[in-house]
């Protein structure tokens, strides 16, 4: 059986800067892929080529069967594949619910409908109680969930999730972890940018490094982890970090 | 639920009273007032749709103002077809019109599309003066509007009575219009557009067709308006219904009143209007001598010359005291009042 998404030989240049080089790997359906790397390795340019943000330089991204590449983000997403933004992008003066509501309307016919849908995703993450706050109000925490929640609205087969962690407390990383791990059982597919190793481990099935736009391995967590070229390239930094 | 109803019921009632002032009223001075302040509602409701919803300024307006009189004029003029039948088709092109300048112009981000939908409407303002065989230049057009004649029914449109209900129909017309947007799959996709284009984008909303759609709504609506000006006055020119300052006006009405709201354009057109209709006839000048300003002195004579024609820069002053302290407009600053007042009672 085919995976959900295949990248194959992806290439995406800036000018002379080579963003992605060559970078292949497949998702198949159900698991989550770790995508790691240092700053500046090209993992949210990846992102943003396999959701139509960005075009190709190079190379093909199969989704269920379809080519993806260069096609635009809304007929991804009708596609069923979502994204979440590293810098969360709340719609500010809309409550929470209706920010949940412009993800449902995706795969529903009407307002009410998606309004239905939407309280269902809000209270998967636990923010029924703030569907009537103004989402621009939400601190940093709620914003990464809502932001999620969103994305989930829209029925996706895929989801993929940049950084959702990011300037979480252990709590909230917990929450998320453990919401990312339900959206598994409900057999979605998922990529994963996270820096948090141990968040890492425990999420994925499998693992792509990514160093200097280039795919440097990818394996299982524990193969990775034990690949001396990602300890030098990546690893060895961030564990000197905690 | 009950909060709607009690709106409703209180909405329903303003309605009666509106449609009941005629029988009151026969001052036809306040009654063109009355057809002032609903042309500038259905106006601001029309550009709001897309420039409060949807986030994109247009300050070009005037343009599909224009074509909706400039077009029922013509066929009057020319053909003898009456405004309510000519103004569909003034409709259709300014639709035709909006697509096309929105199928340039929304590929762009920012102030592009202010910038070209300026010089849009004054390439129409510039069309209207040298194209003379059609539009008869800076003379504008002059026409006699015919009677309303359907089955038993026949309308002279002579007074303000007739223009005053037609003017009533299309303001609750547009405010419905606005209404029914909002809460539709269109609105939704027209206010998370102005929010965050890329969010959007990425939760399958299709951008450029969602602008498209908005702003074809707005320019048919606003060739409507521009269709009953024409009607009402009998007469257009370039400057009249083409000039910059027409465009402007309609922002003006949106953001004095509170954007991307549906009450919030009927509240700037009362201001505006009143405003406009007190600067004209001095009463500003004449409520500055009745508090006290020496209507002698060399200060009360130069009010008194210059205040009439300072229409422009009160204007200006009310935008700026309104976007530095009222940035939601009147209505948000109401609705912040009533808010405050009602926590405090909670709290009490």
């Amino acid at each position: 059986m085919t995976a959900l998404l295949q990248v194959k030989n992806v290439s995406r240049y800036f000018g002379g800067l080579k963003a992605n080089e060559d970078v292949s790997f497949e998702v198949p359906q159900g698991s989550i892929l770790g995508l790691i790397g240092p700053n500046g390795a090209g993992k949210t340019t990846i992102f943003n080529c396999i959701t139509g943000f960005l075009g190709l330089s190079r190379g093909e991204i199969f989704f269920d069967g379809n080519s993806i590449g260069g096609v635009q983000p809304d007929r991804i997403c009708k596609l069923g594949m979502v994204r979440t933004f590293q810098k969360v992008k709340p719609l500010a003066r809309l409550s929470v619910l209706d920010n949940v509501v412009v993800g449902a309307l995706c795969r529903t016919r009407s307002p009410a409908q998606a309004r239905a849908l939407a309280r269902e995703q809000l209270e998967l993450v636990h923010m029924g109680h703030r569907a009537d706050a103004l989402a621009g109000g939400l601190p940093i925490g709620e914003r990464k969930k809502l932001e999620v929640a969103r994305a989930l609205a829209t029925q996706p087969k895929m989801v993929l999730l940049d950084e959702v962690m990011g300037g979480l407390n252990p709590a909230e990383s917990e929450d998320l972890i453990e919401l990312i791990l339900a959206v598994k059982k409900r057999g979605l597919t998922q990529i994963v940018i996270e820096h948090d190793m141990k968040a890492i481990m425990r999420i994925s099935d499998r693992v792509v490094v990514l160093n200097a736009g280039r795919k440097l391995a990818e394996g299982t967590p524990q193969e990775v982890v034990a690949n001396p070229a990602v300890v030098e390239a990546y690893l060895g930094a961030a564990l000197a970090e905690d | 639920m009950r909060l709607f109803r009690s709106r409703q019921a209180w909405l329903g009632l303003l309605l009666i009273a509106c449609a009941l002032l005629p029988a009151l009223i026969k001052s036809p001075y306040a009654l063109h007032l009355f057809i002032l302040v609903f042309l500038t509602v259905m106006l601001g409701e029309s550009w709001n749709i897309i420039g409060g919803f949807g986030g994109q300024y247009s300050v070009g307006h005037a343009a599909y103002f224009g074509i909706g009189a400039y077009t029922s004029m013509i066929l009057l003029r020319d053909h003898q077809i009456p405004p309510w039948f000519g103004v569909w088709a003034g409709m259709a092109i300014a639709v035709a019109v909006a697509l096309v300048i929105g199928a340039i112009c929304f590929r762009l981000r920012g102030p592009y599309f202010v910038l070209a939908s300026i010089a849009v409407a004054e390439i129409m303002r510039n069309g209207a003066l040298n194209w003379k065989g059609l539009t008869n230049g800076a003379e504008g057009i002059l026409a006699e509007v015919p009677p309303f004649v359907l089955g038993p029914l026949h309308i002279d449109f002579v007074g303000k009575v007739p223009y005053f209900y037609l003017g009533l129909i299309l303001a609750v017309m547009s405010i419905v219009a606005n209404a029914l947007v909002r809460v539709s799959k269109l609105g939704y996709y027209l206010q998370a557009v102005r929010e965050d284009q890329d969010a959007a984008h990425s939760l399958g909303i299709p951008i450029a067709l969602t602008k498209n759609t908005g702003l074809a709504i707005s320019a048919a609506l606003t060739a409507l308006g521009g269709g009953f000006y024409a009607l009402y006055t009998g007469f257009i020119d370039p400057a009249g219904v083409l000039g910059i300052d027409v465009s402007i006006q309609l922002v003006l009405v949106c953001i004095i009143g509170g954007i991307g709201t549906v009450a919030g354009p009927i509240l700037g057109a009362v201001v505006l209007v009143v405003l406009s209709e007190a600067l004209r006839s001095n009463l500003l000048a004449s409520a500055l001598f009745a508090v006290g300003v020496p209507q002698g002195s060399a200060i009360g004579q130069f009010l008194k010359t210059n205040l009439a024609q300072a229409h422009v820069l009160v204007y200006g002053i009310l935008v700026v005291v309104t976007v530095l302290f009222m940035p939601d407009g009147f209505l948000g600053f109401f609705r912040a009042i009533v808010s405050r007042r009602k926590r405090a009672e909670a709290n009490s």
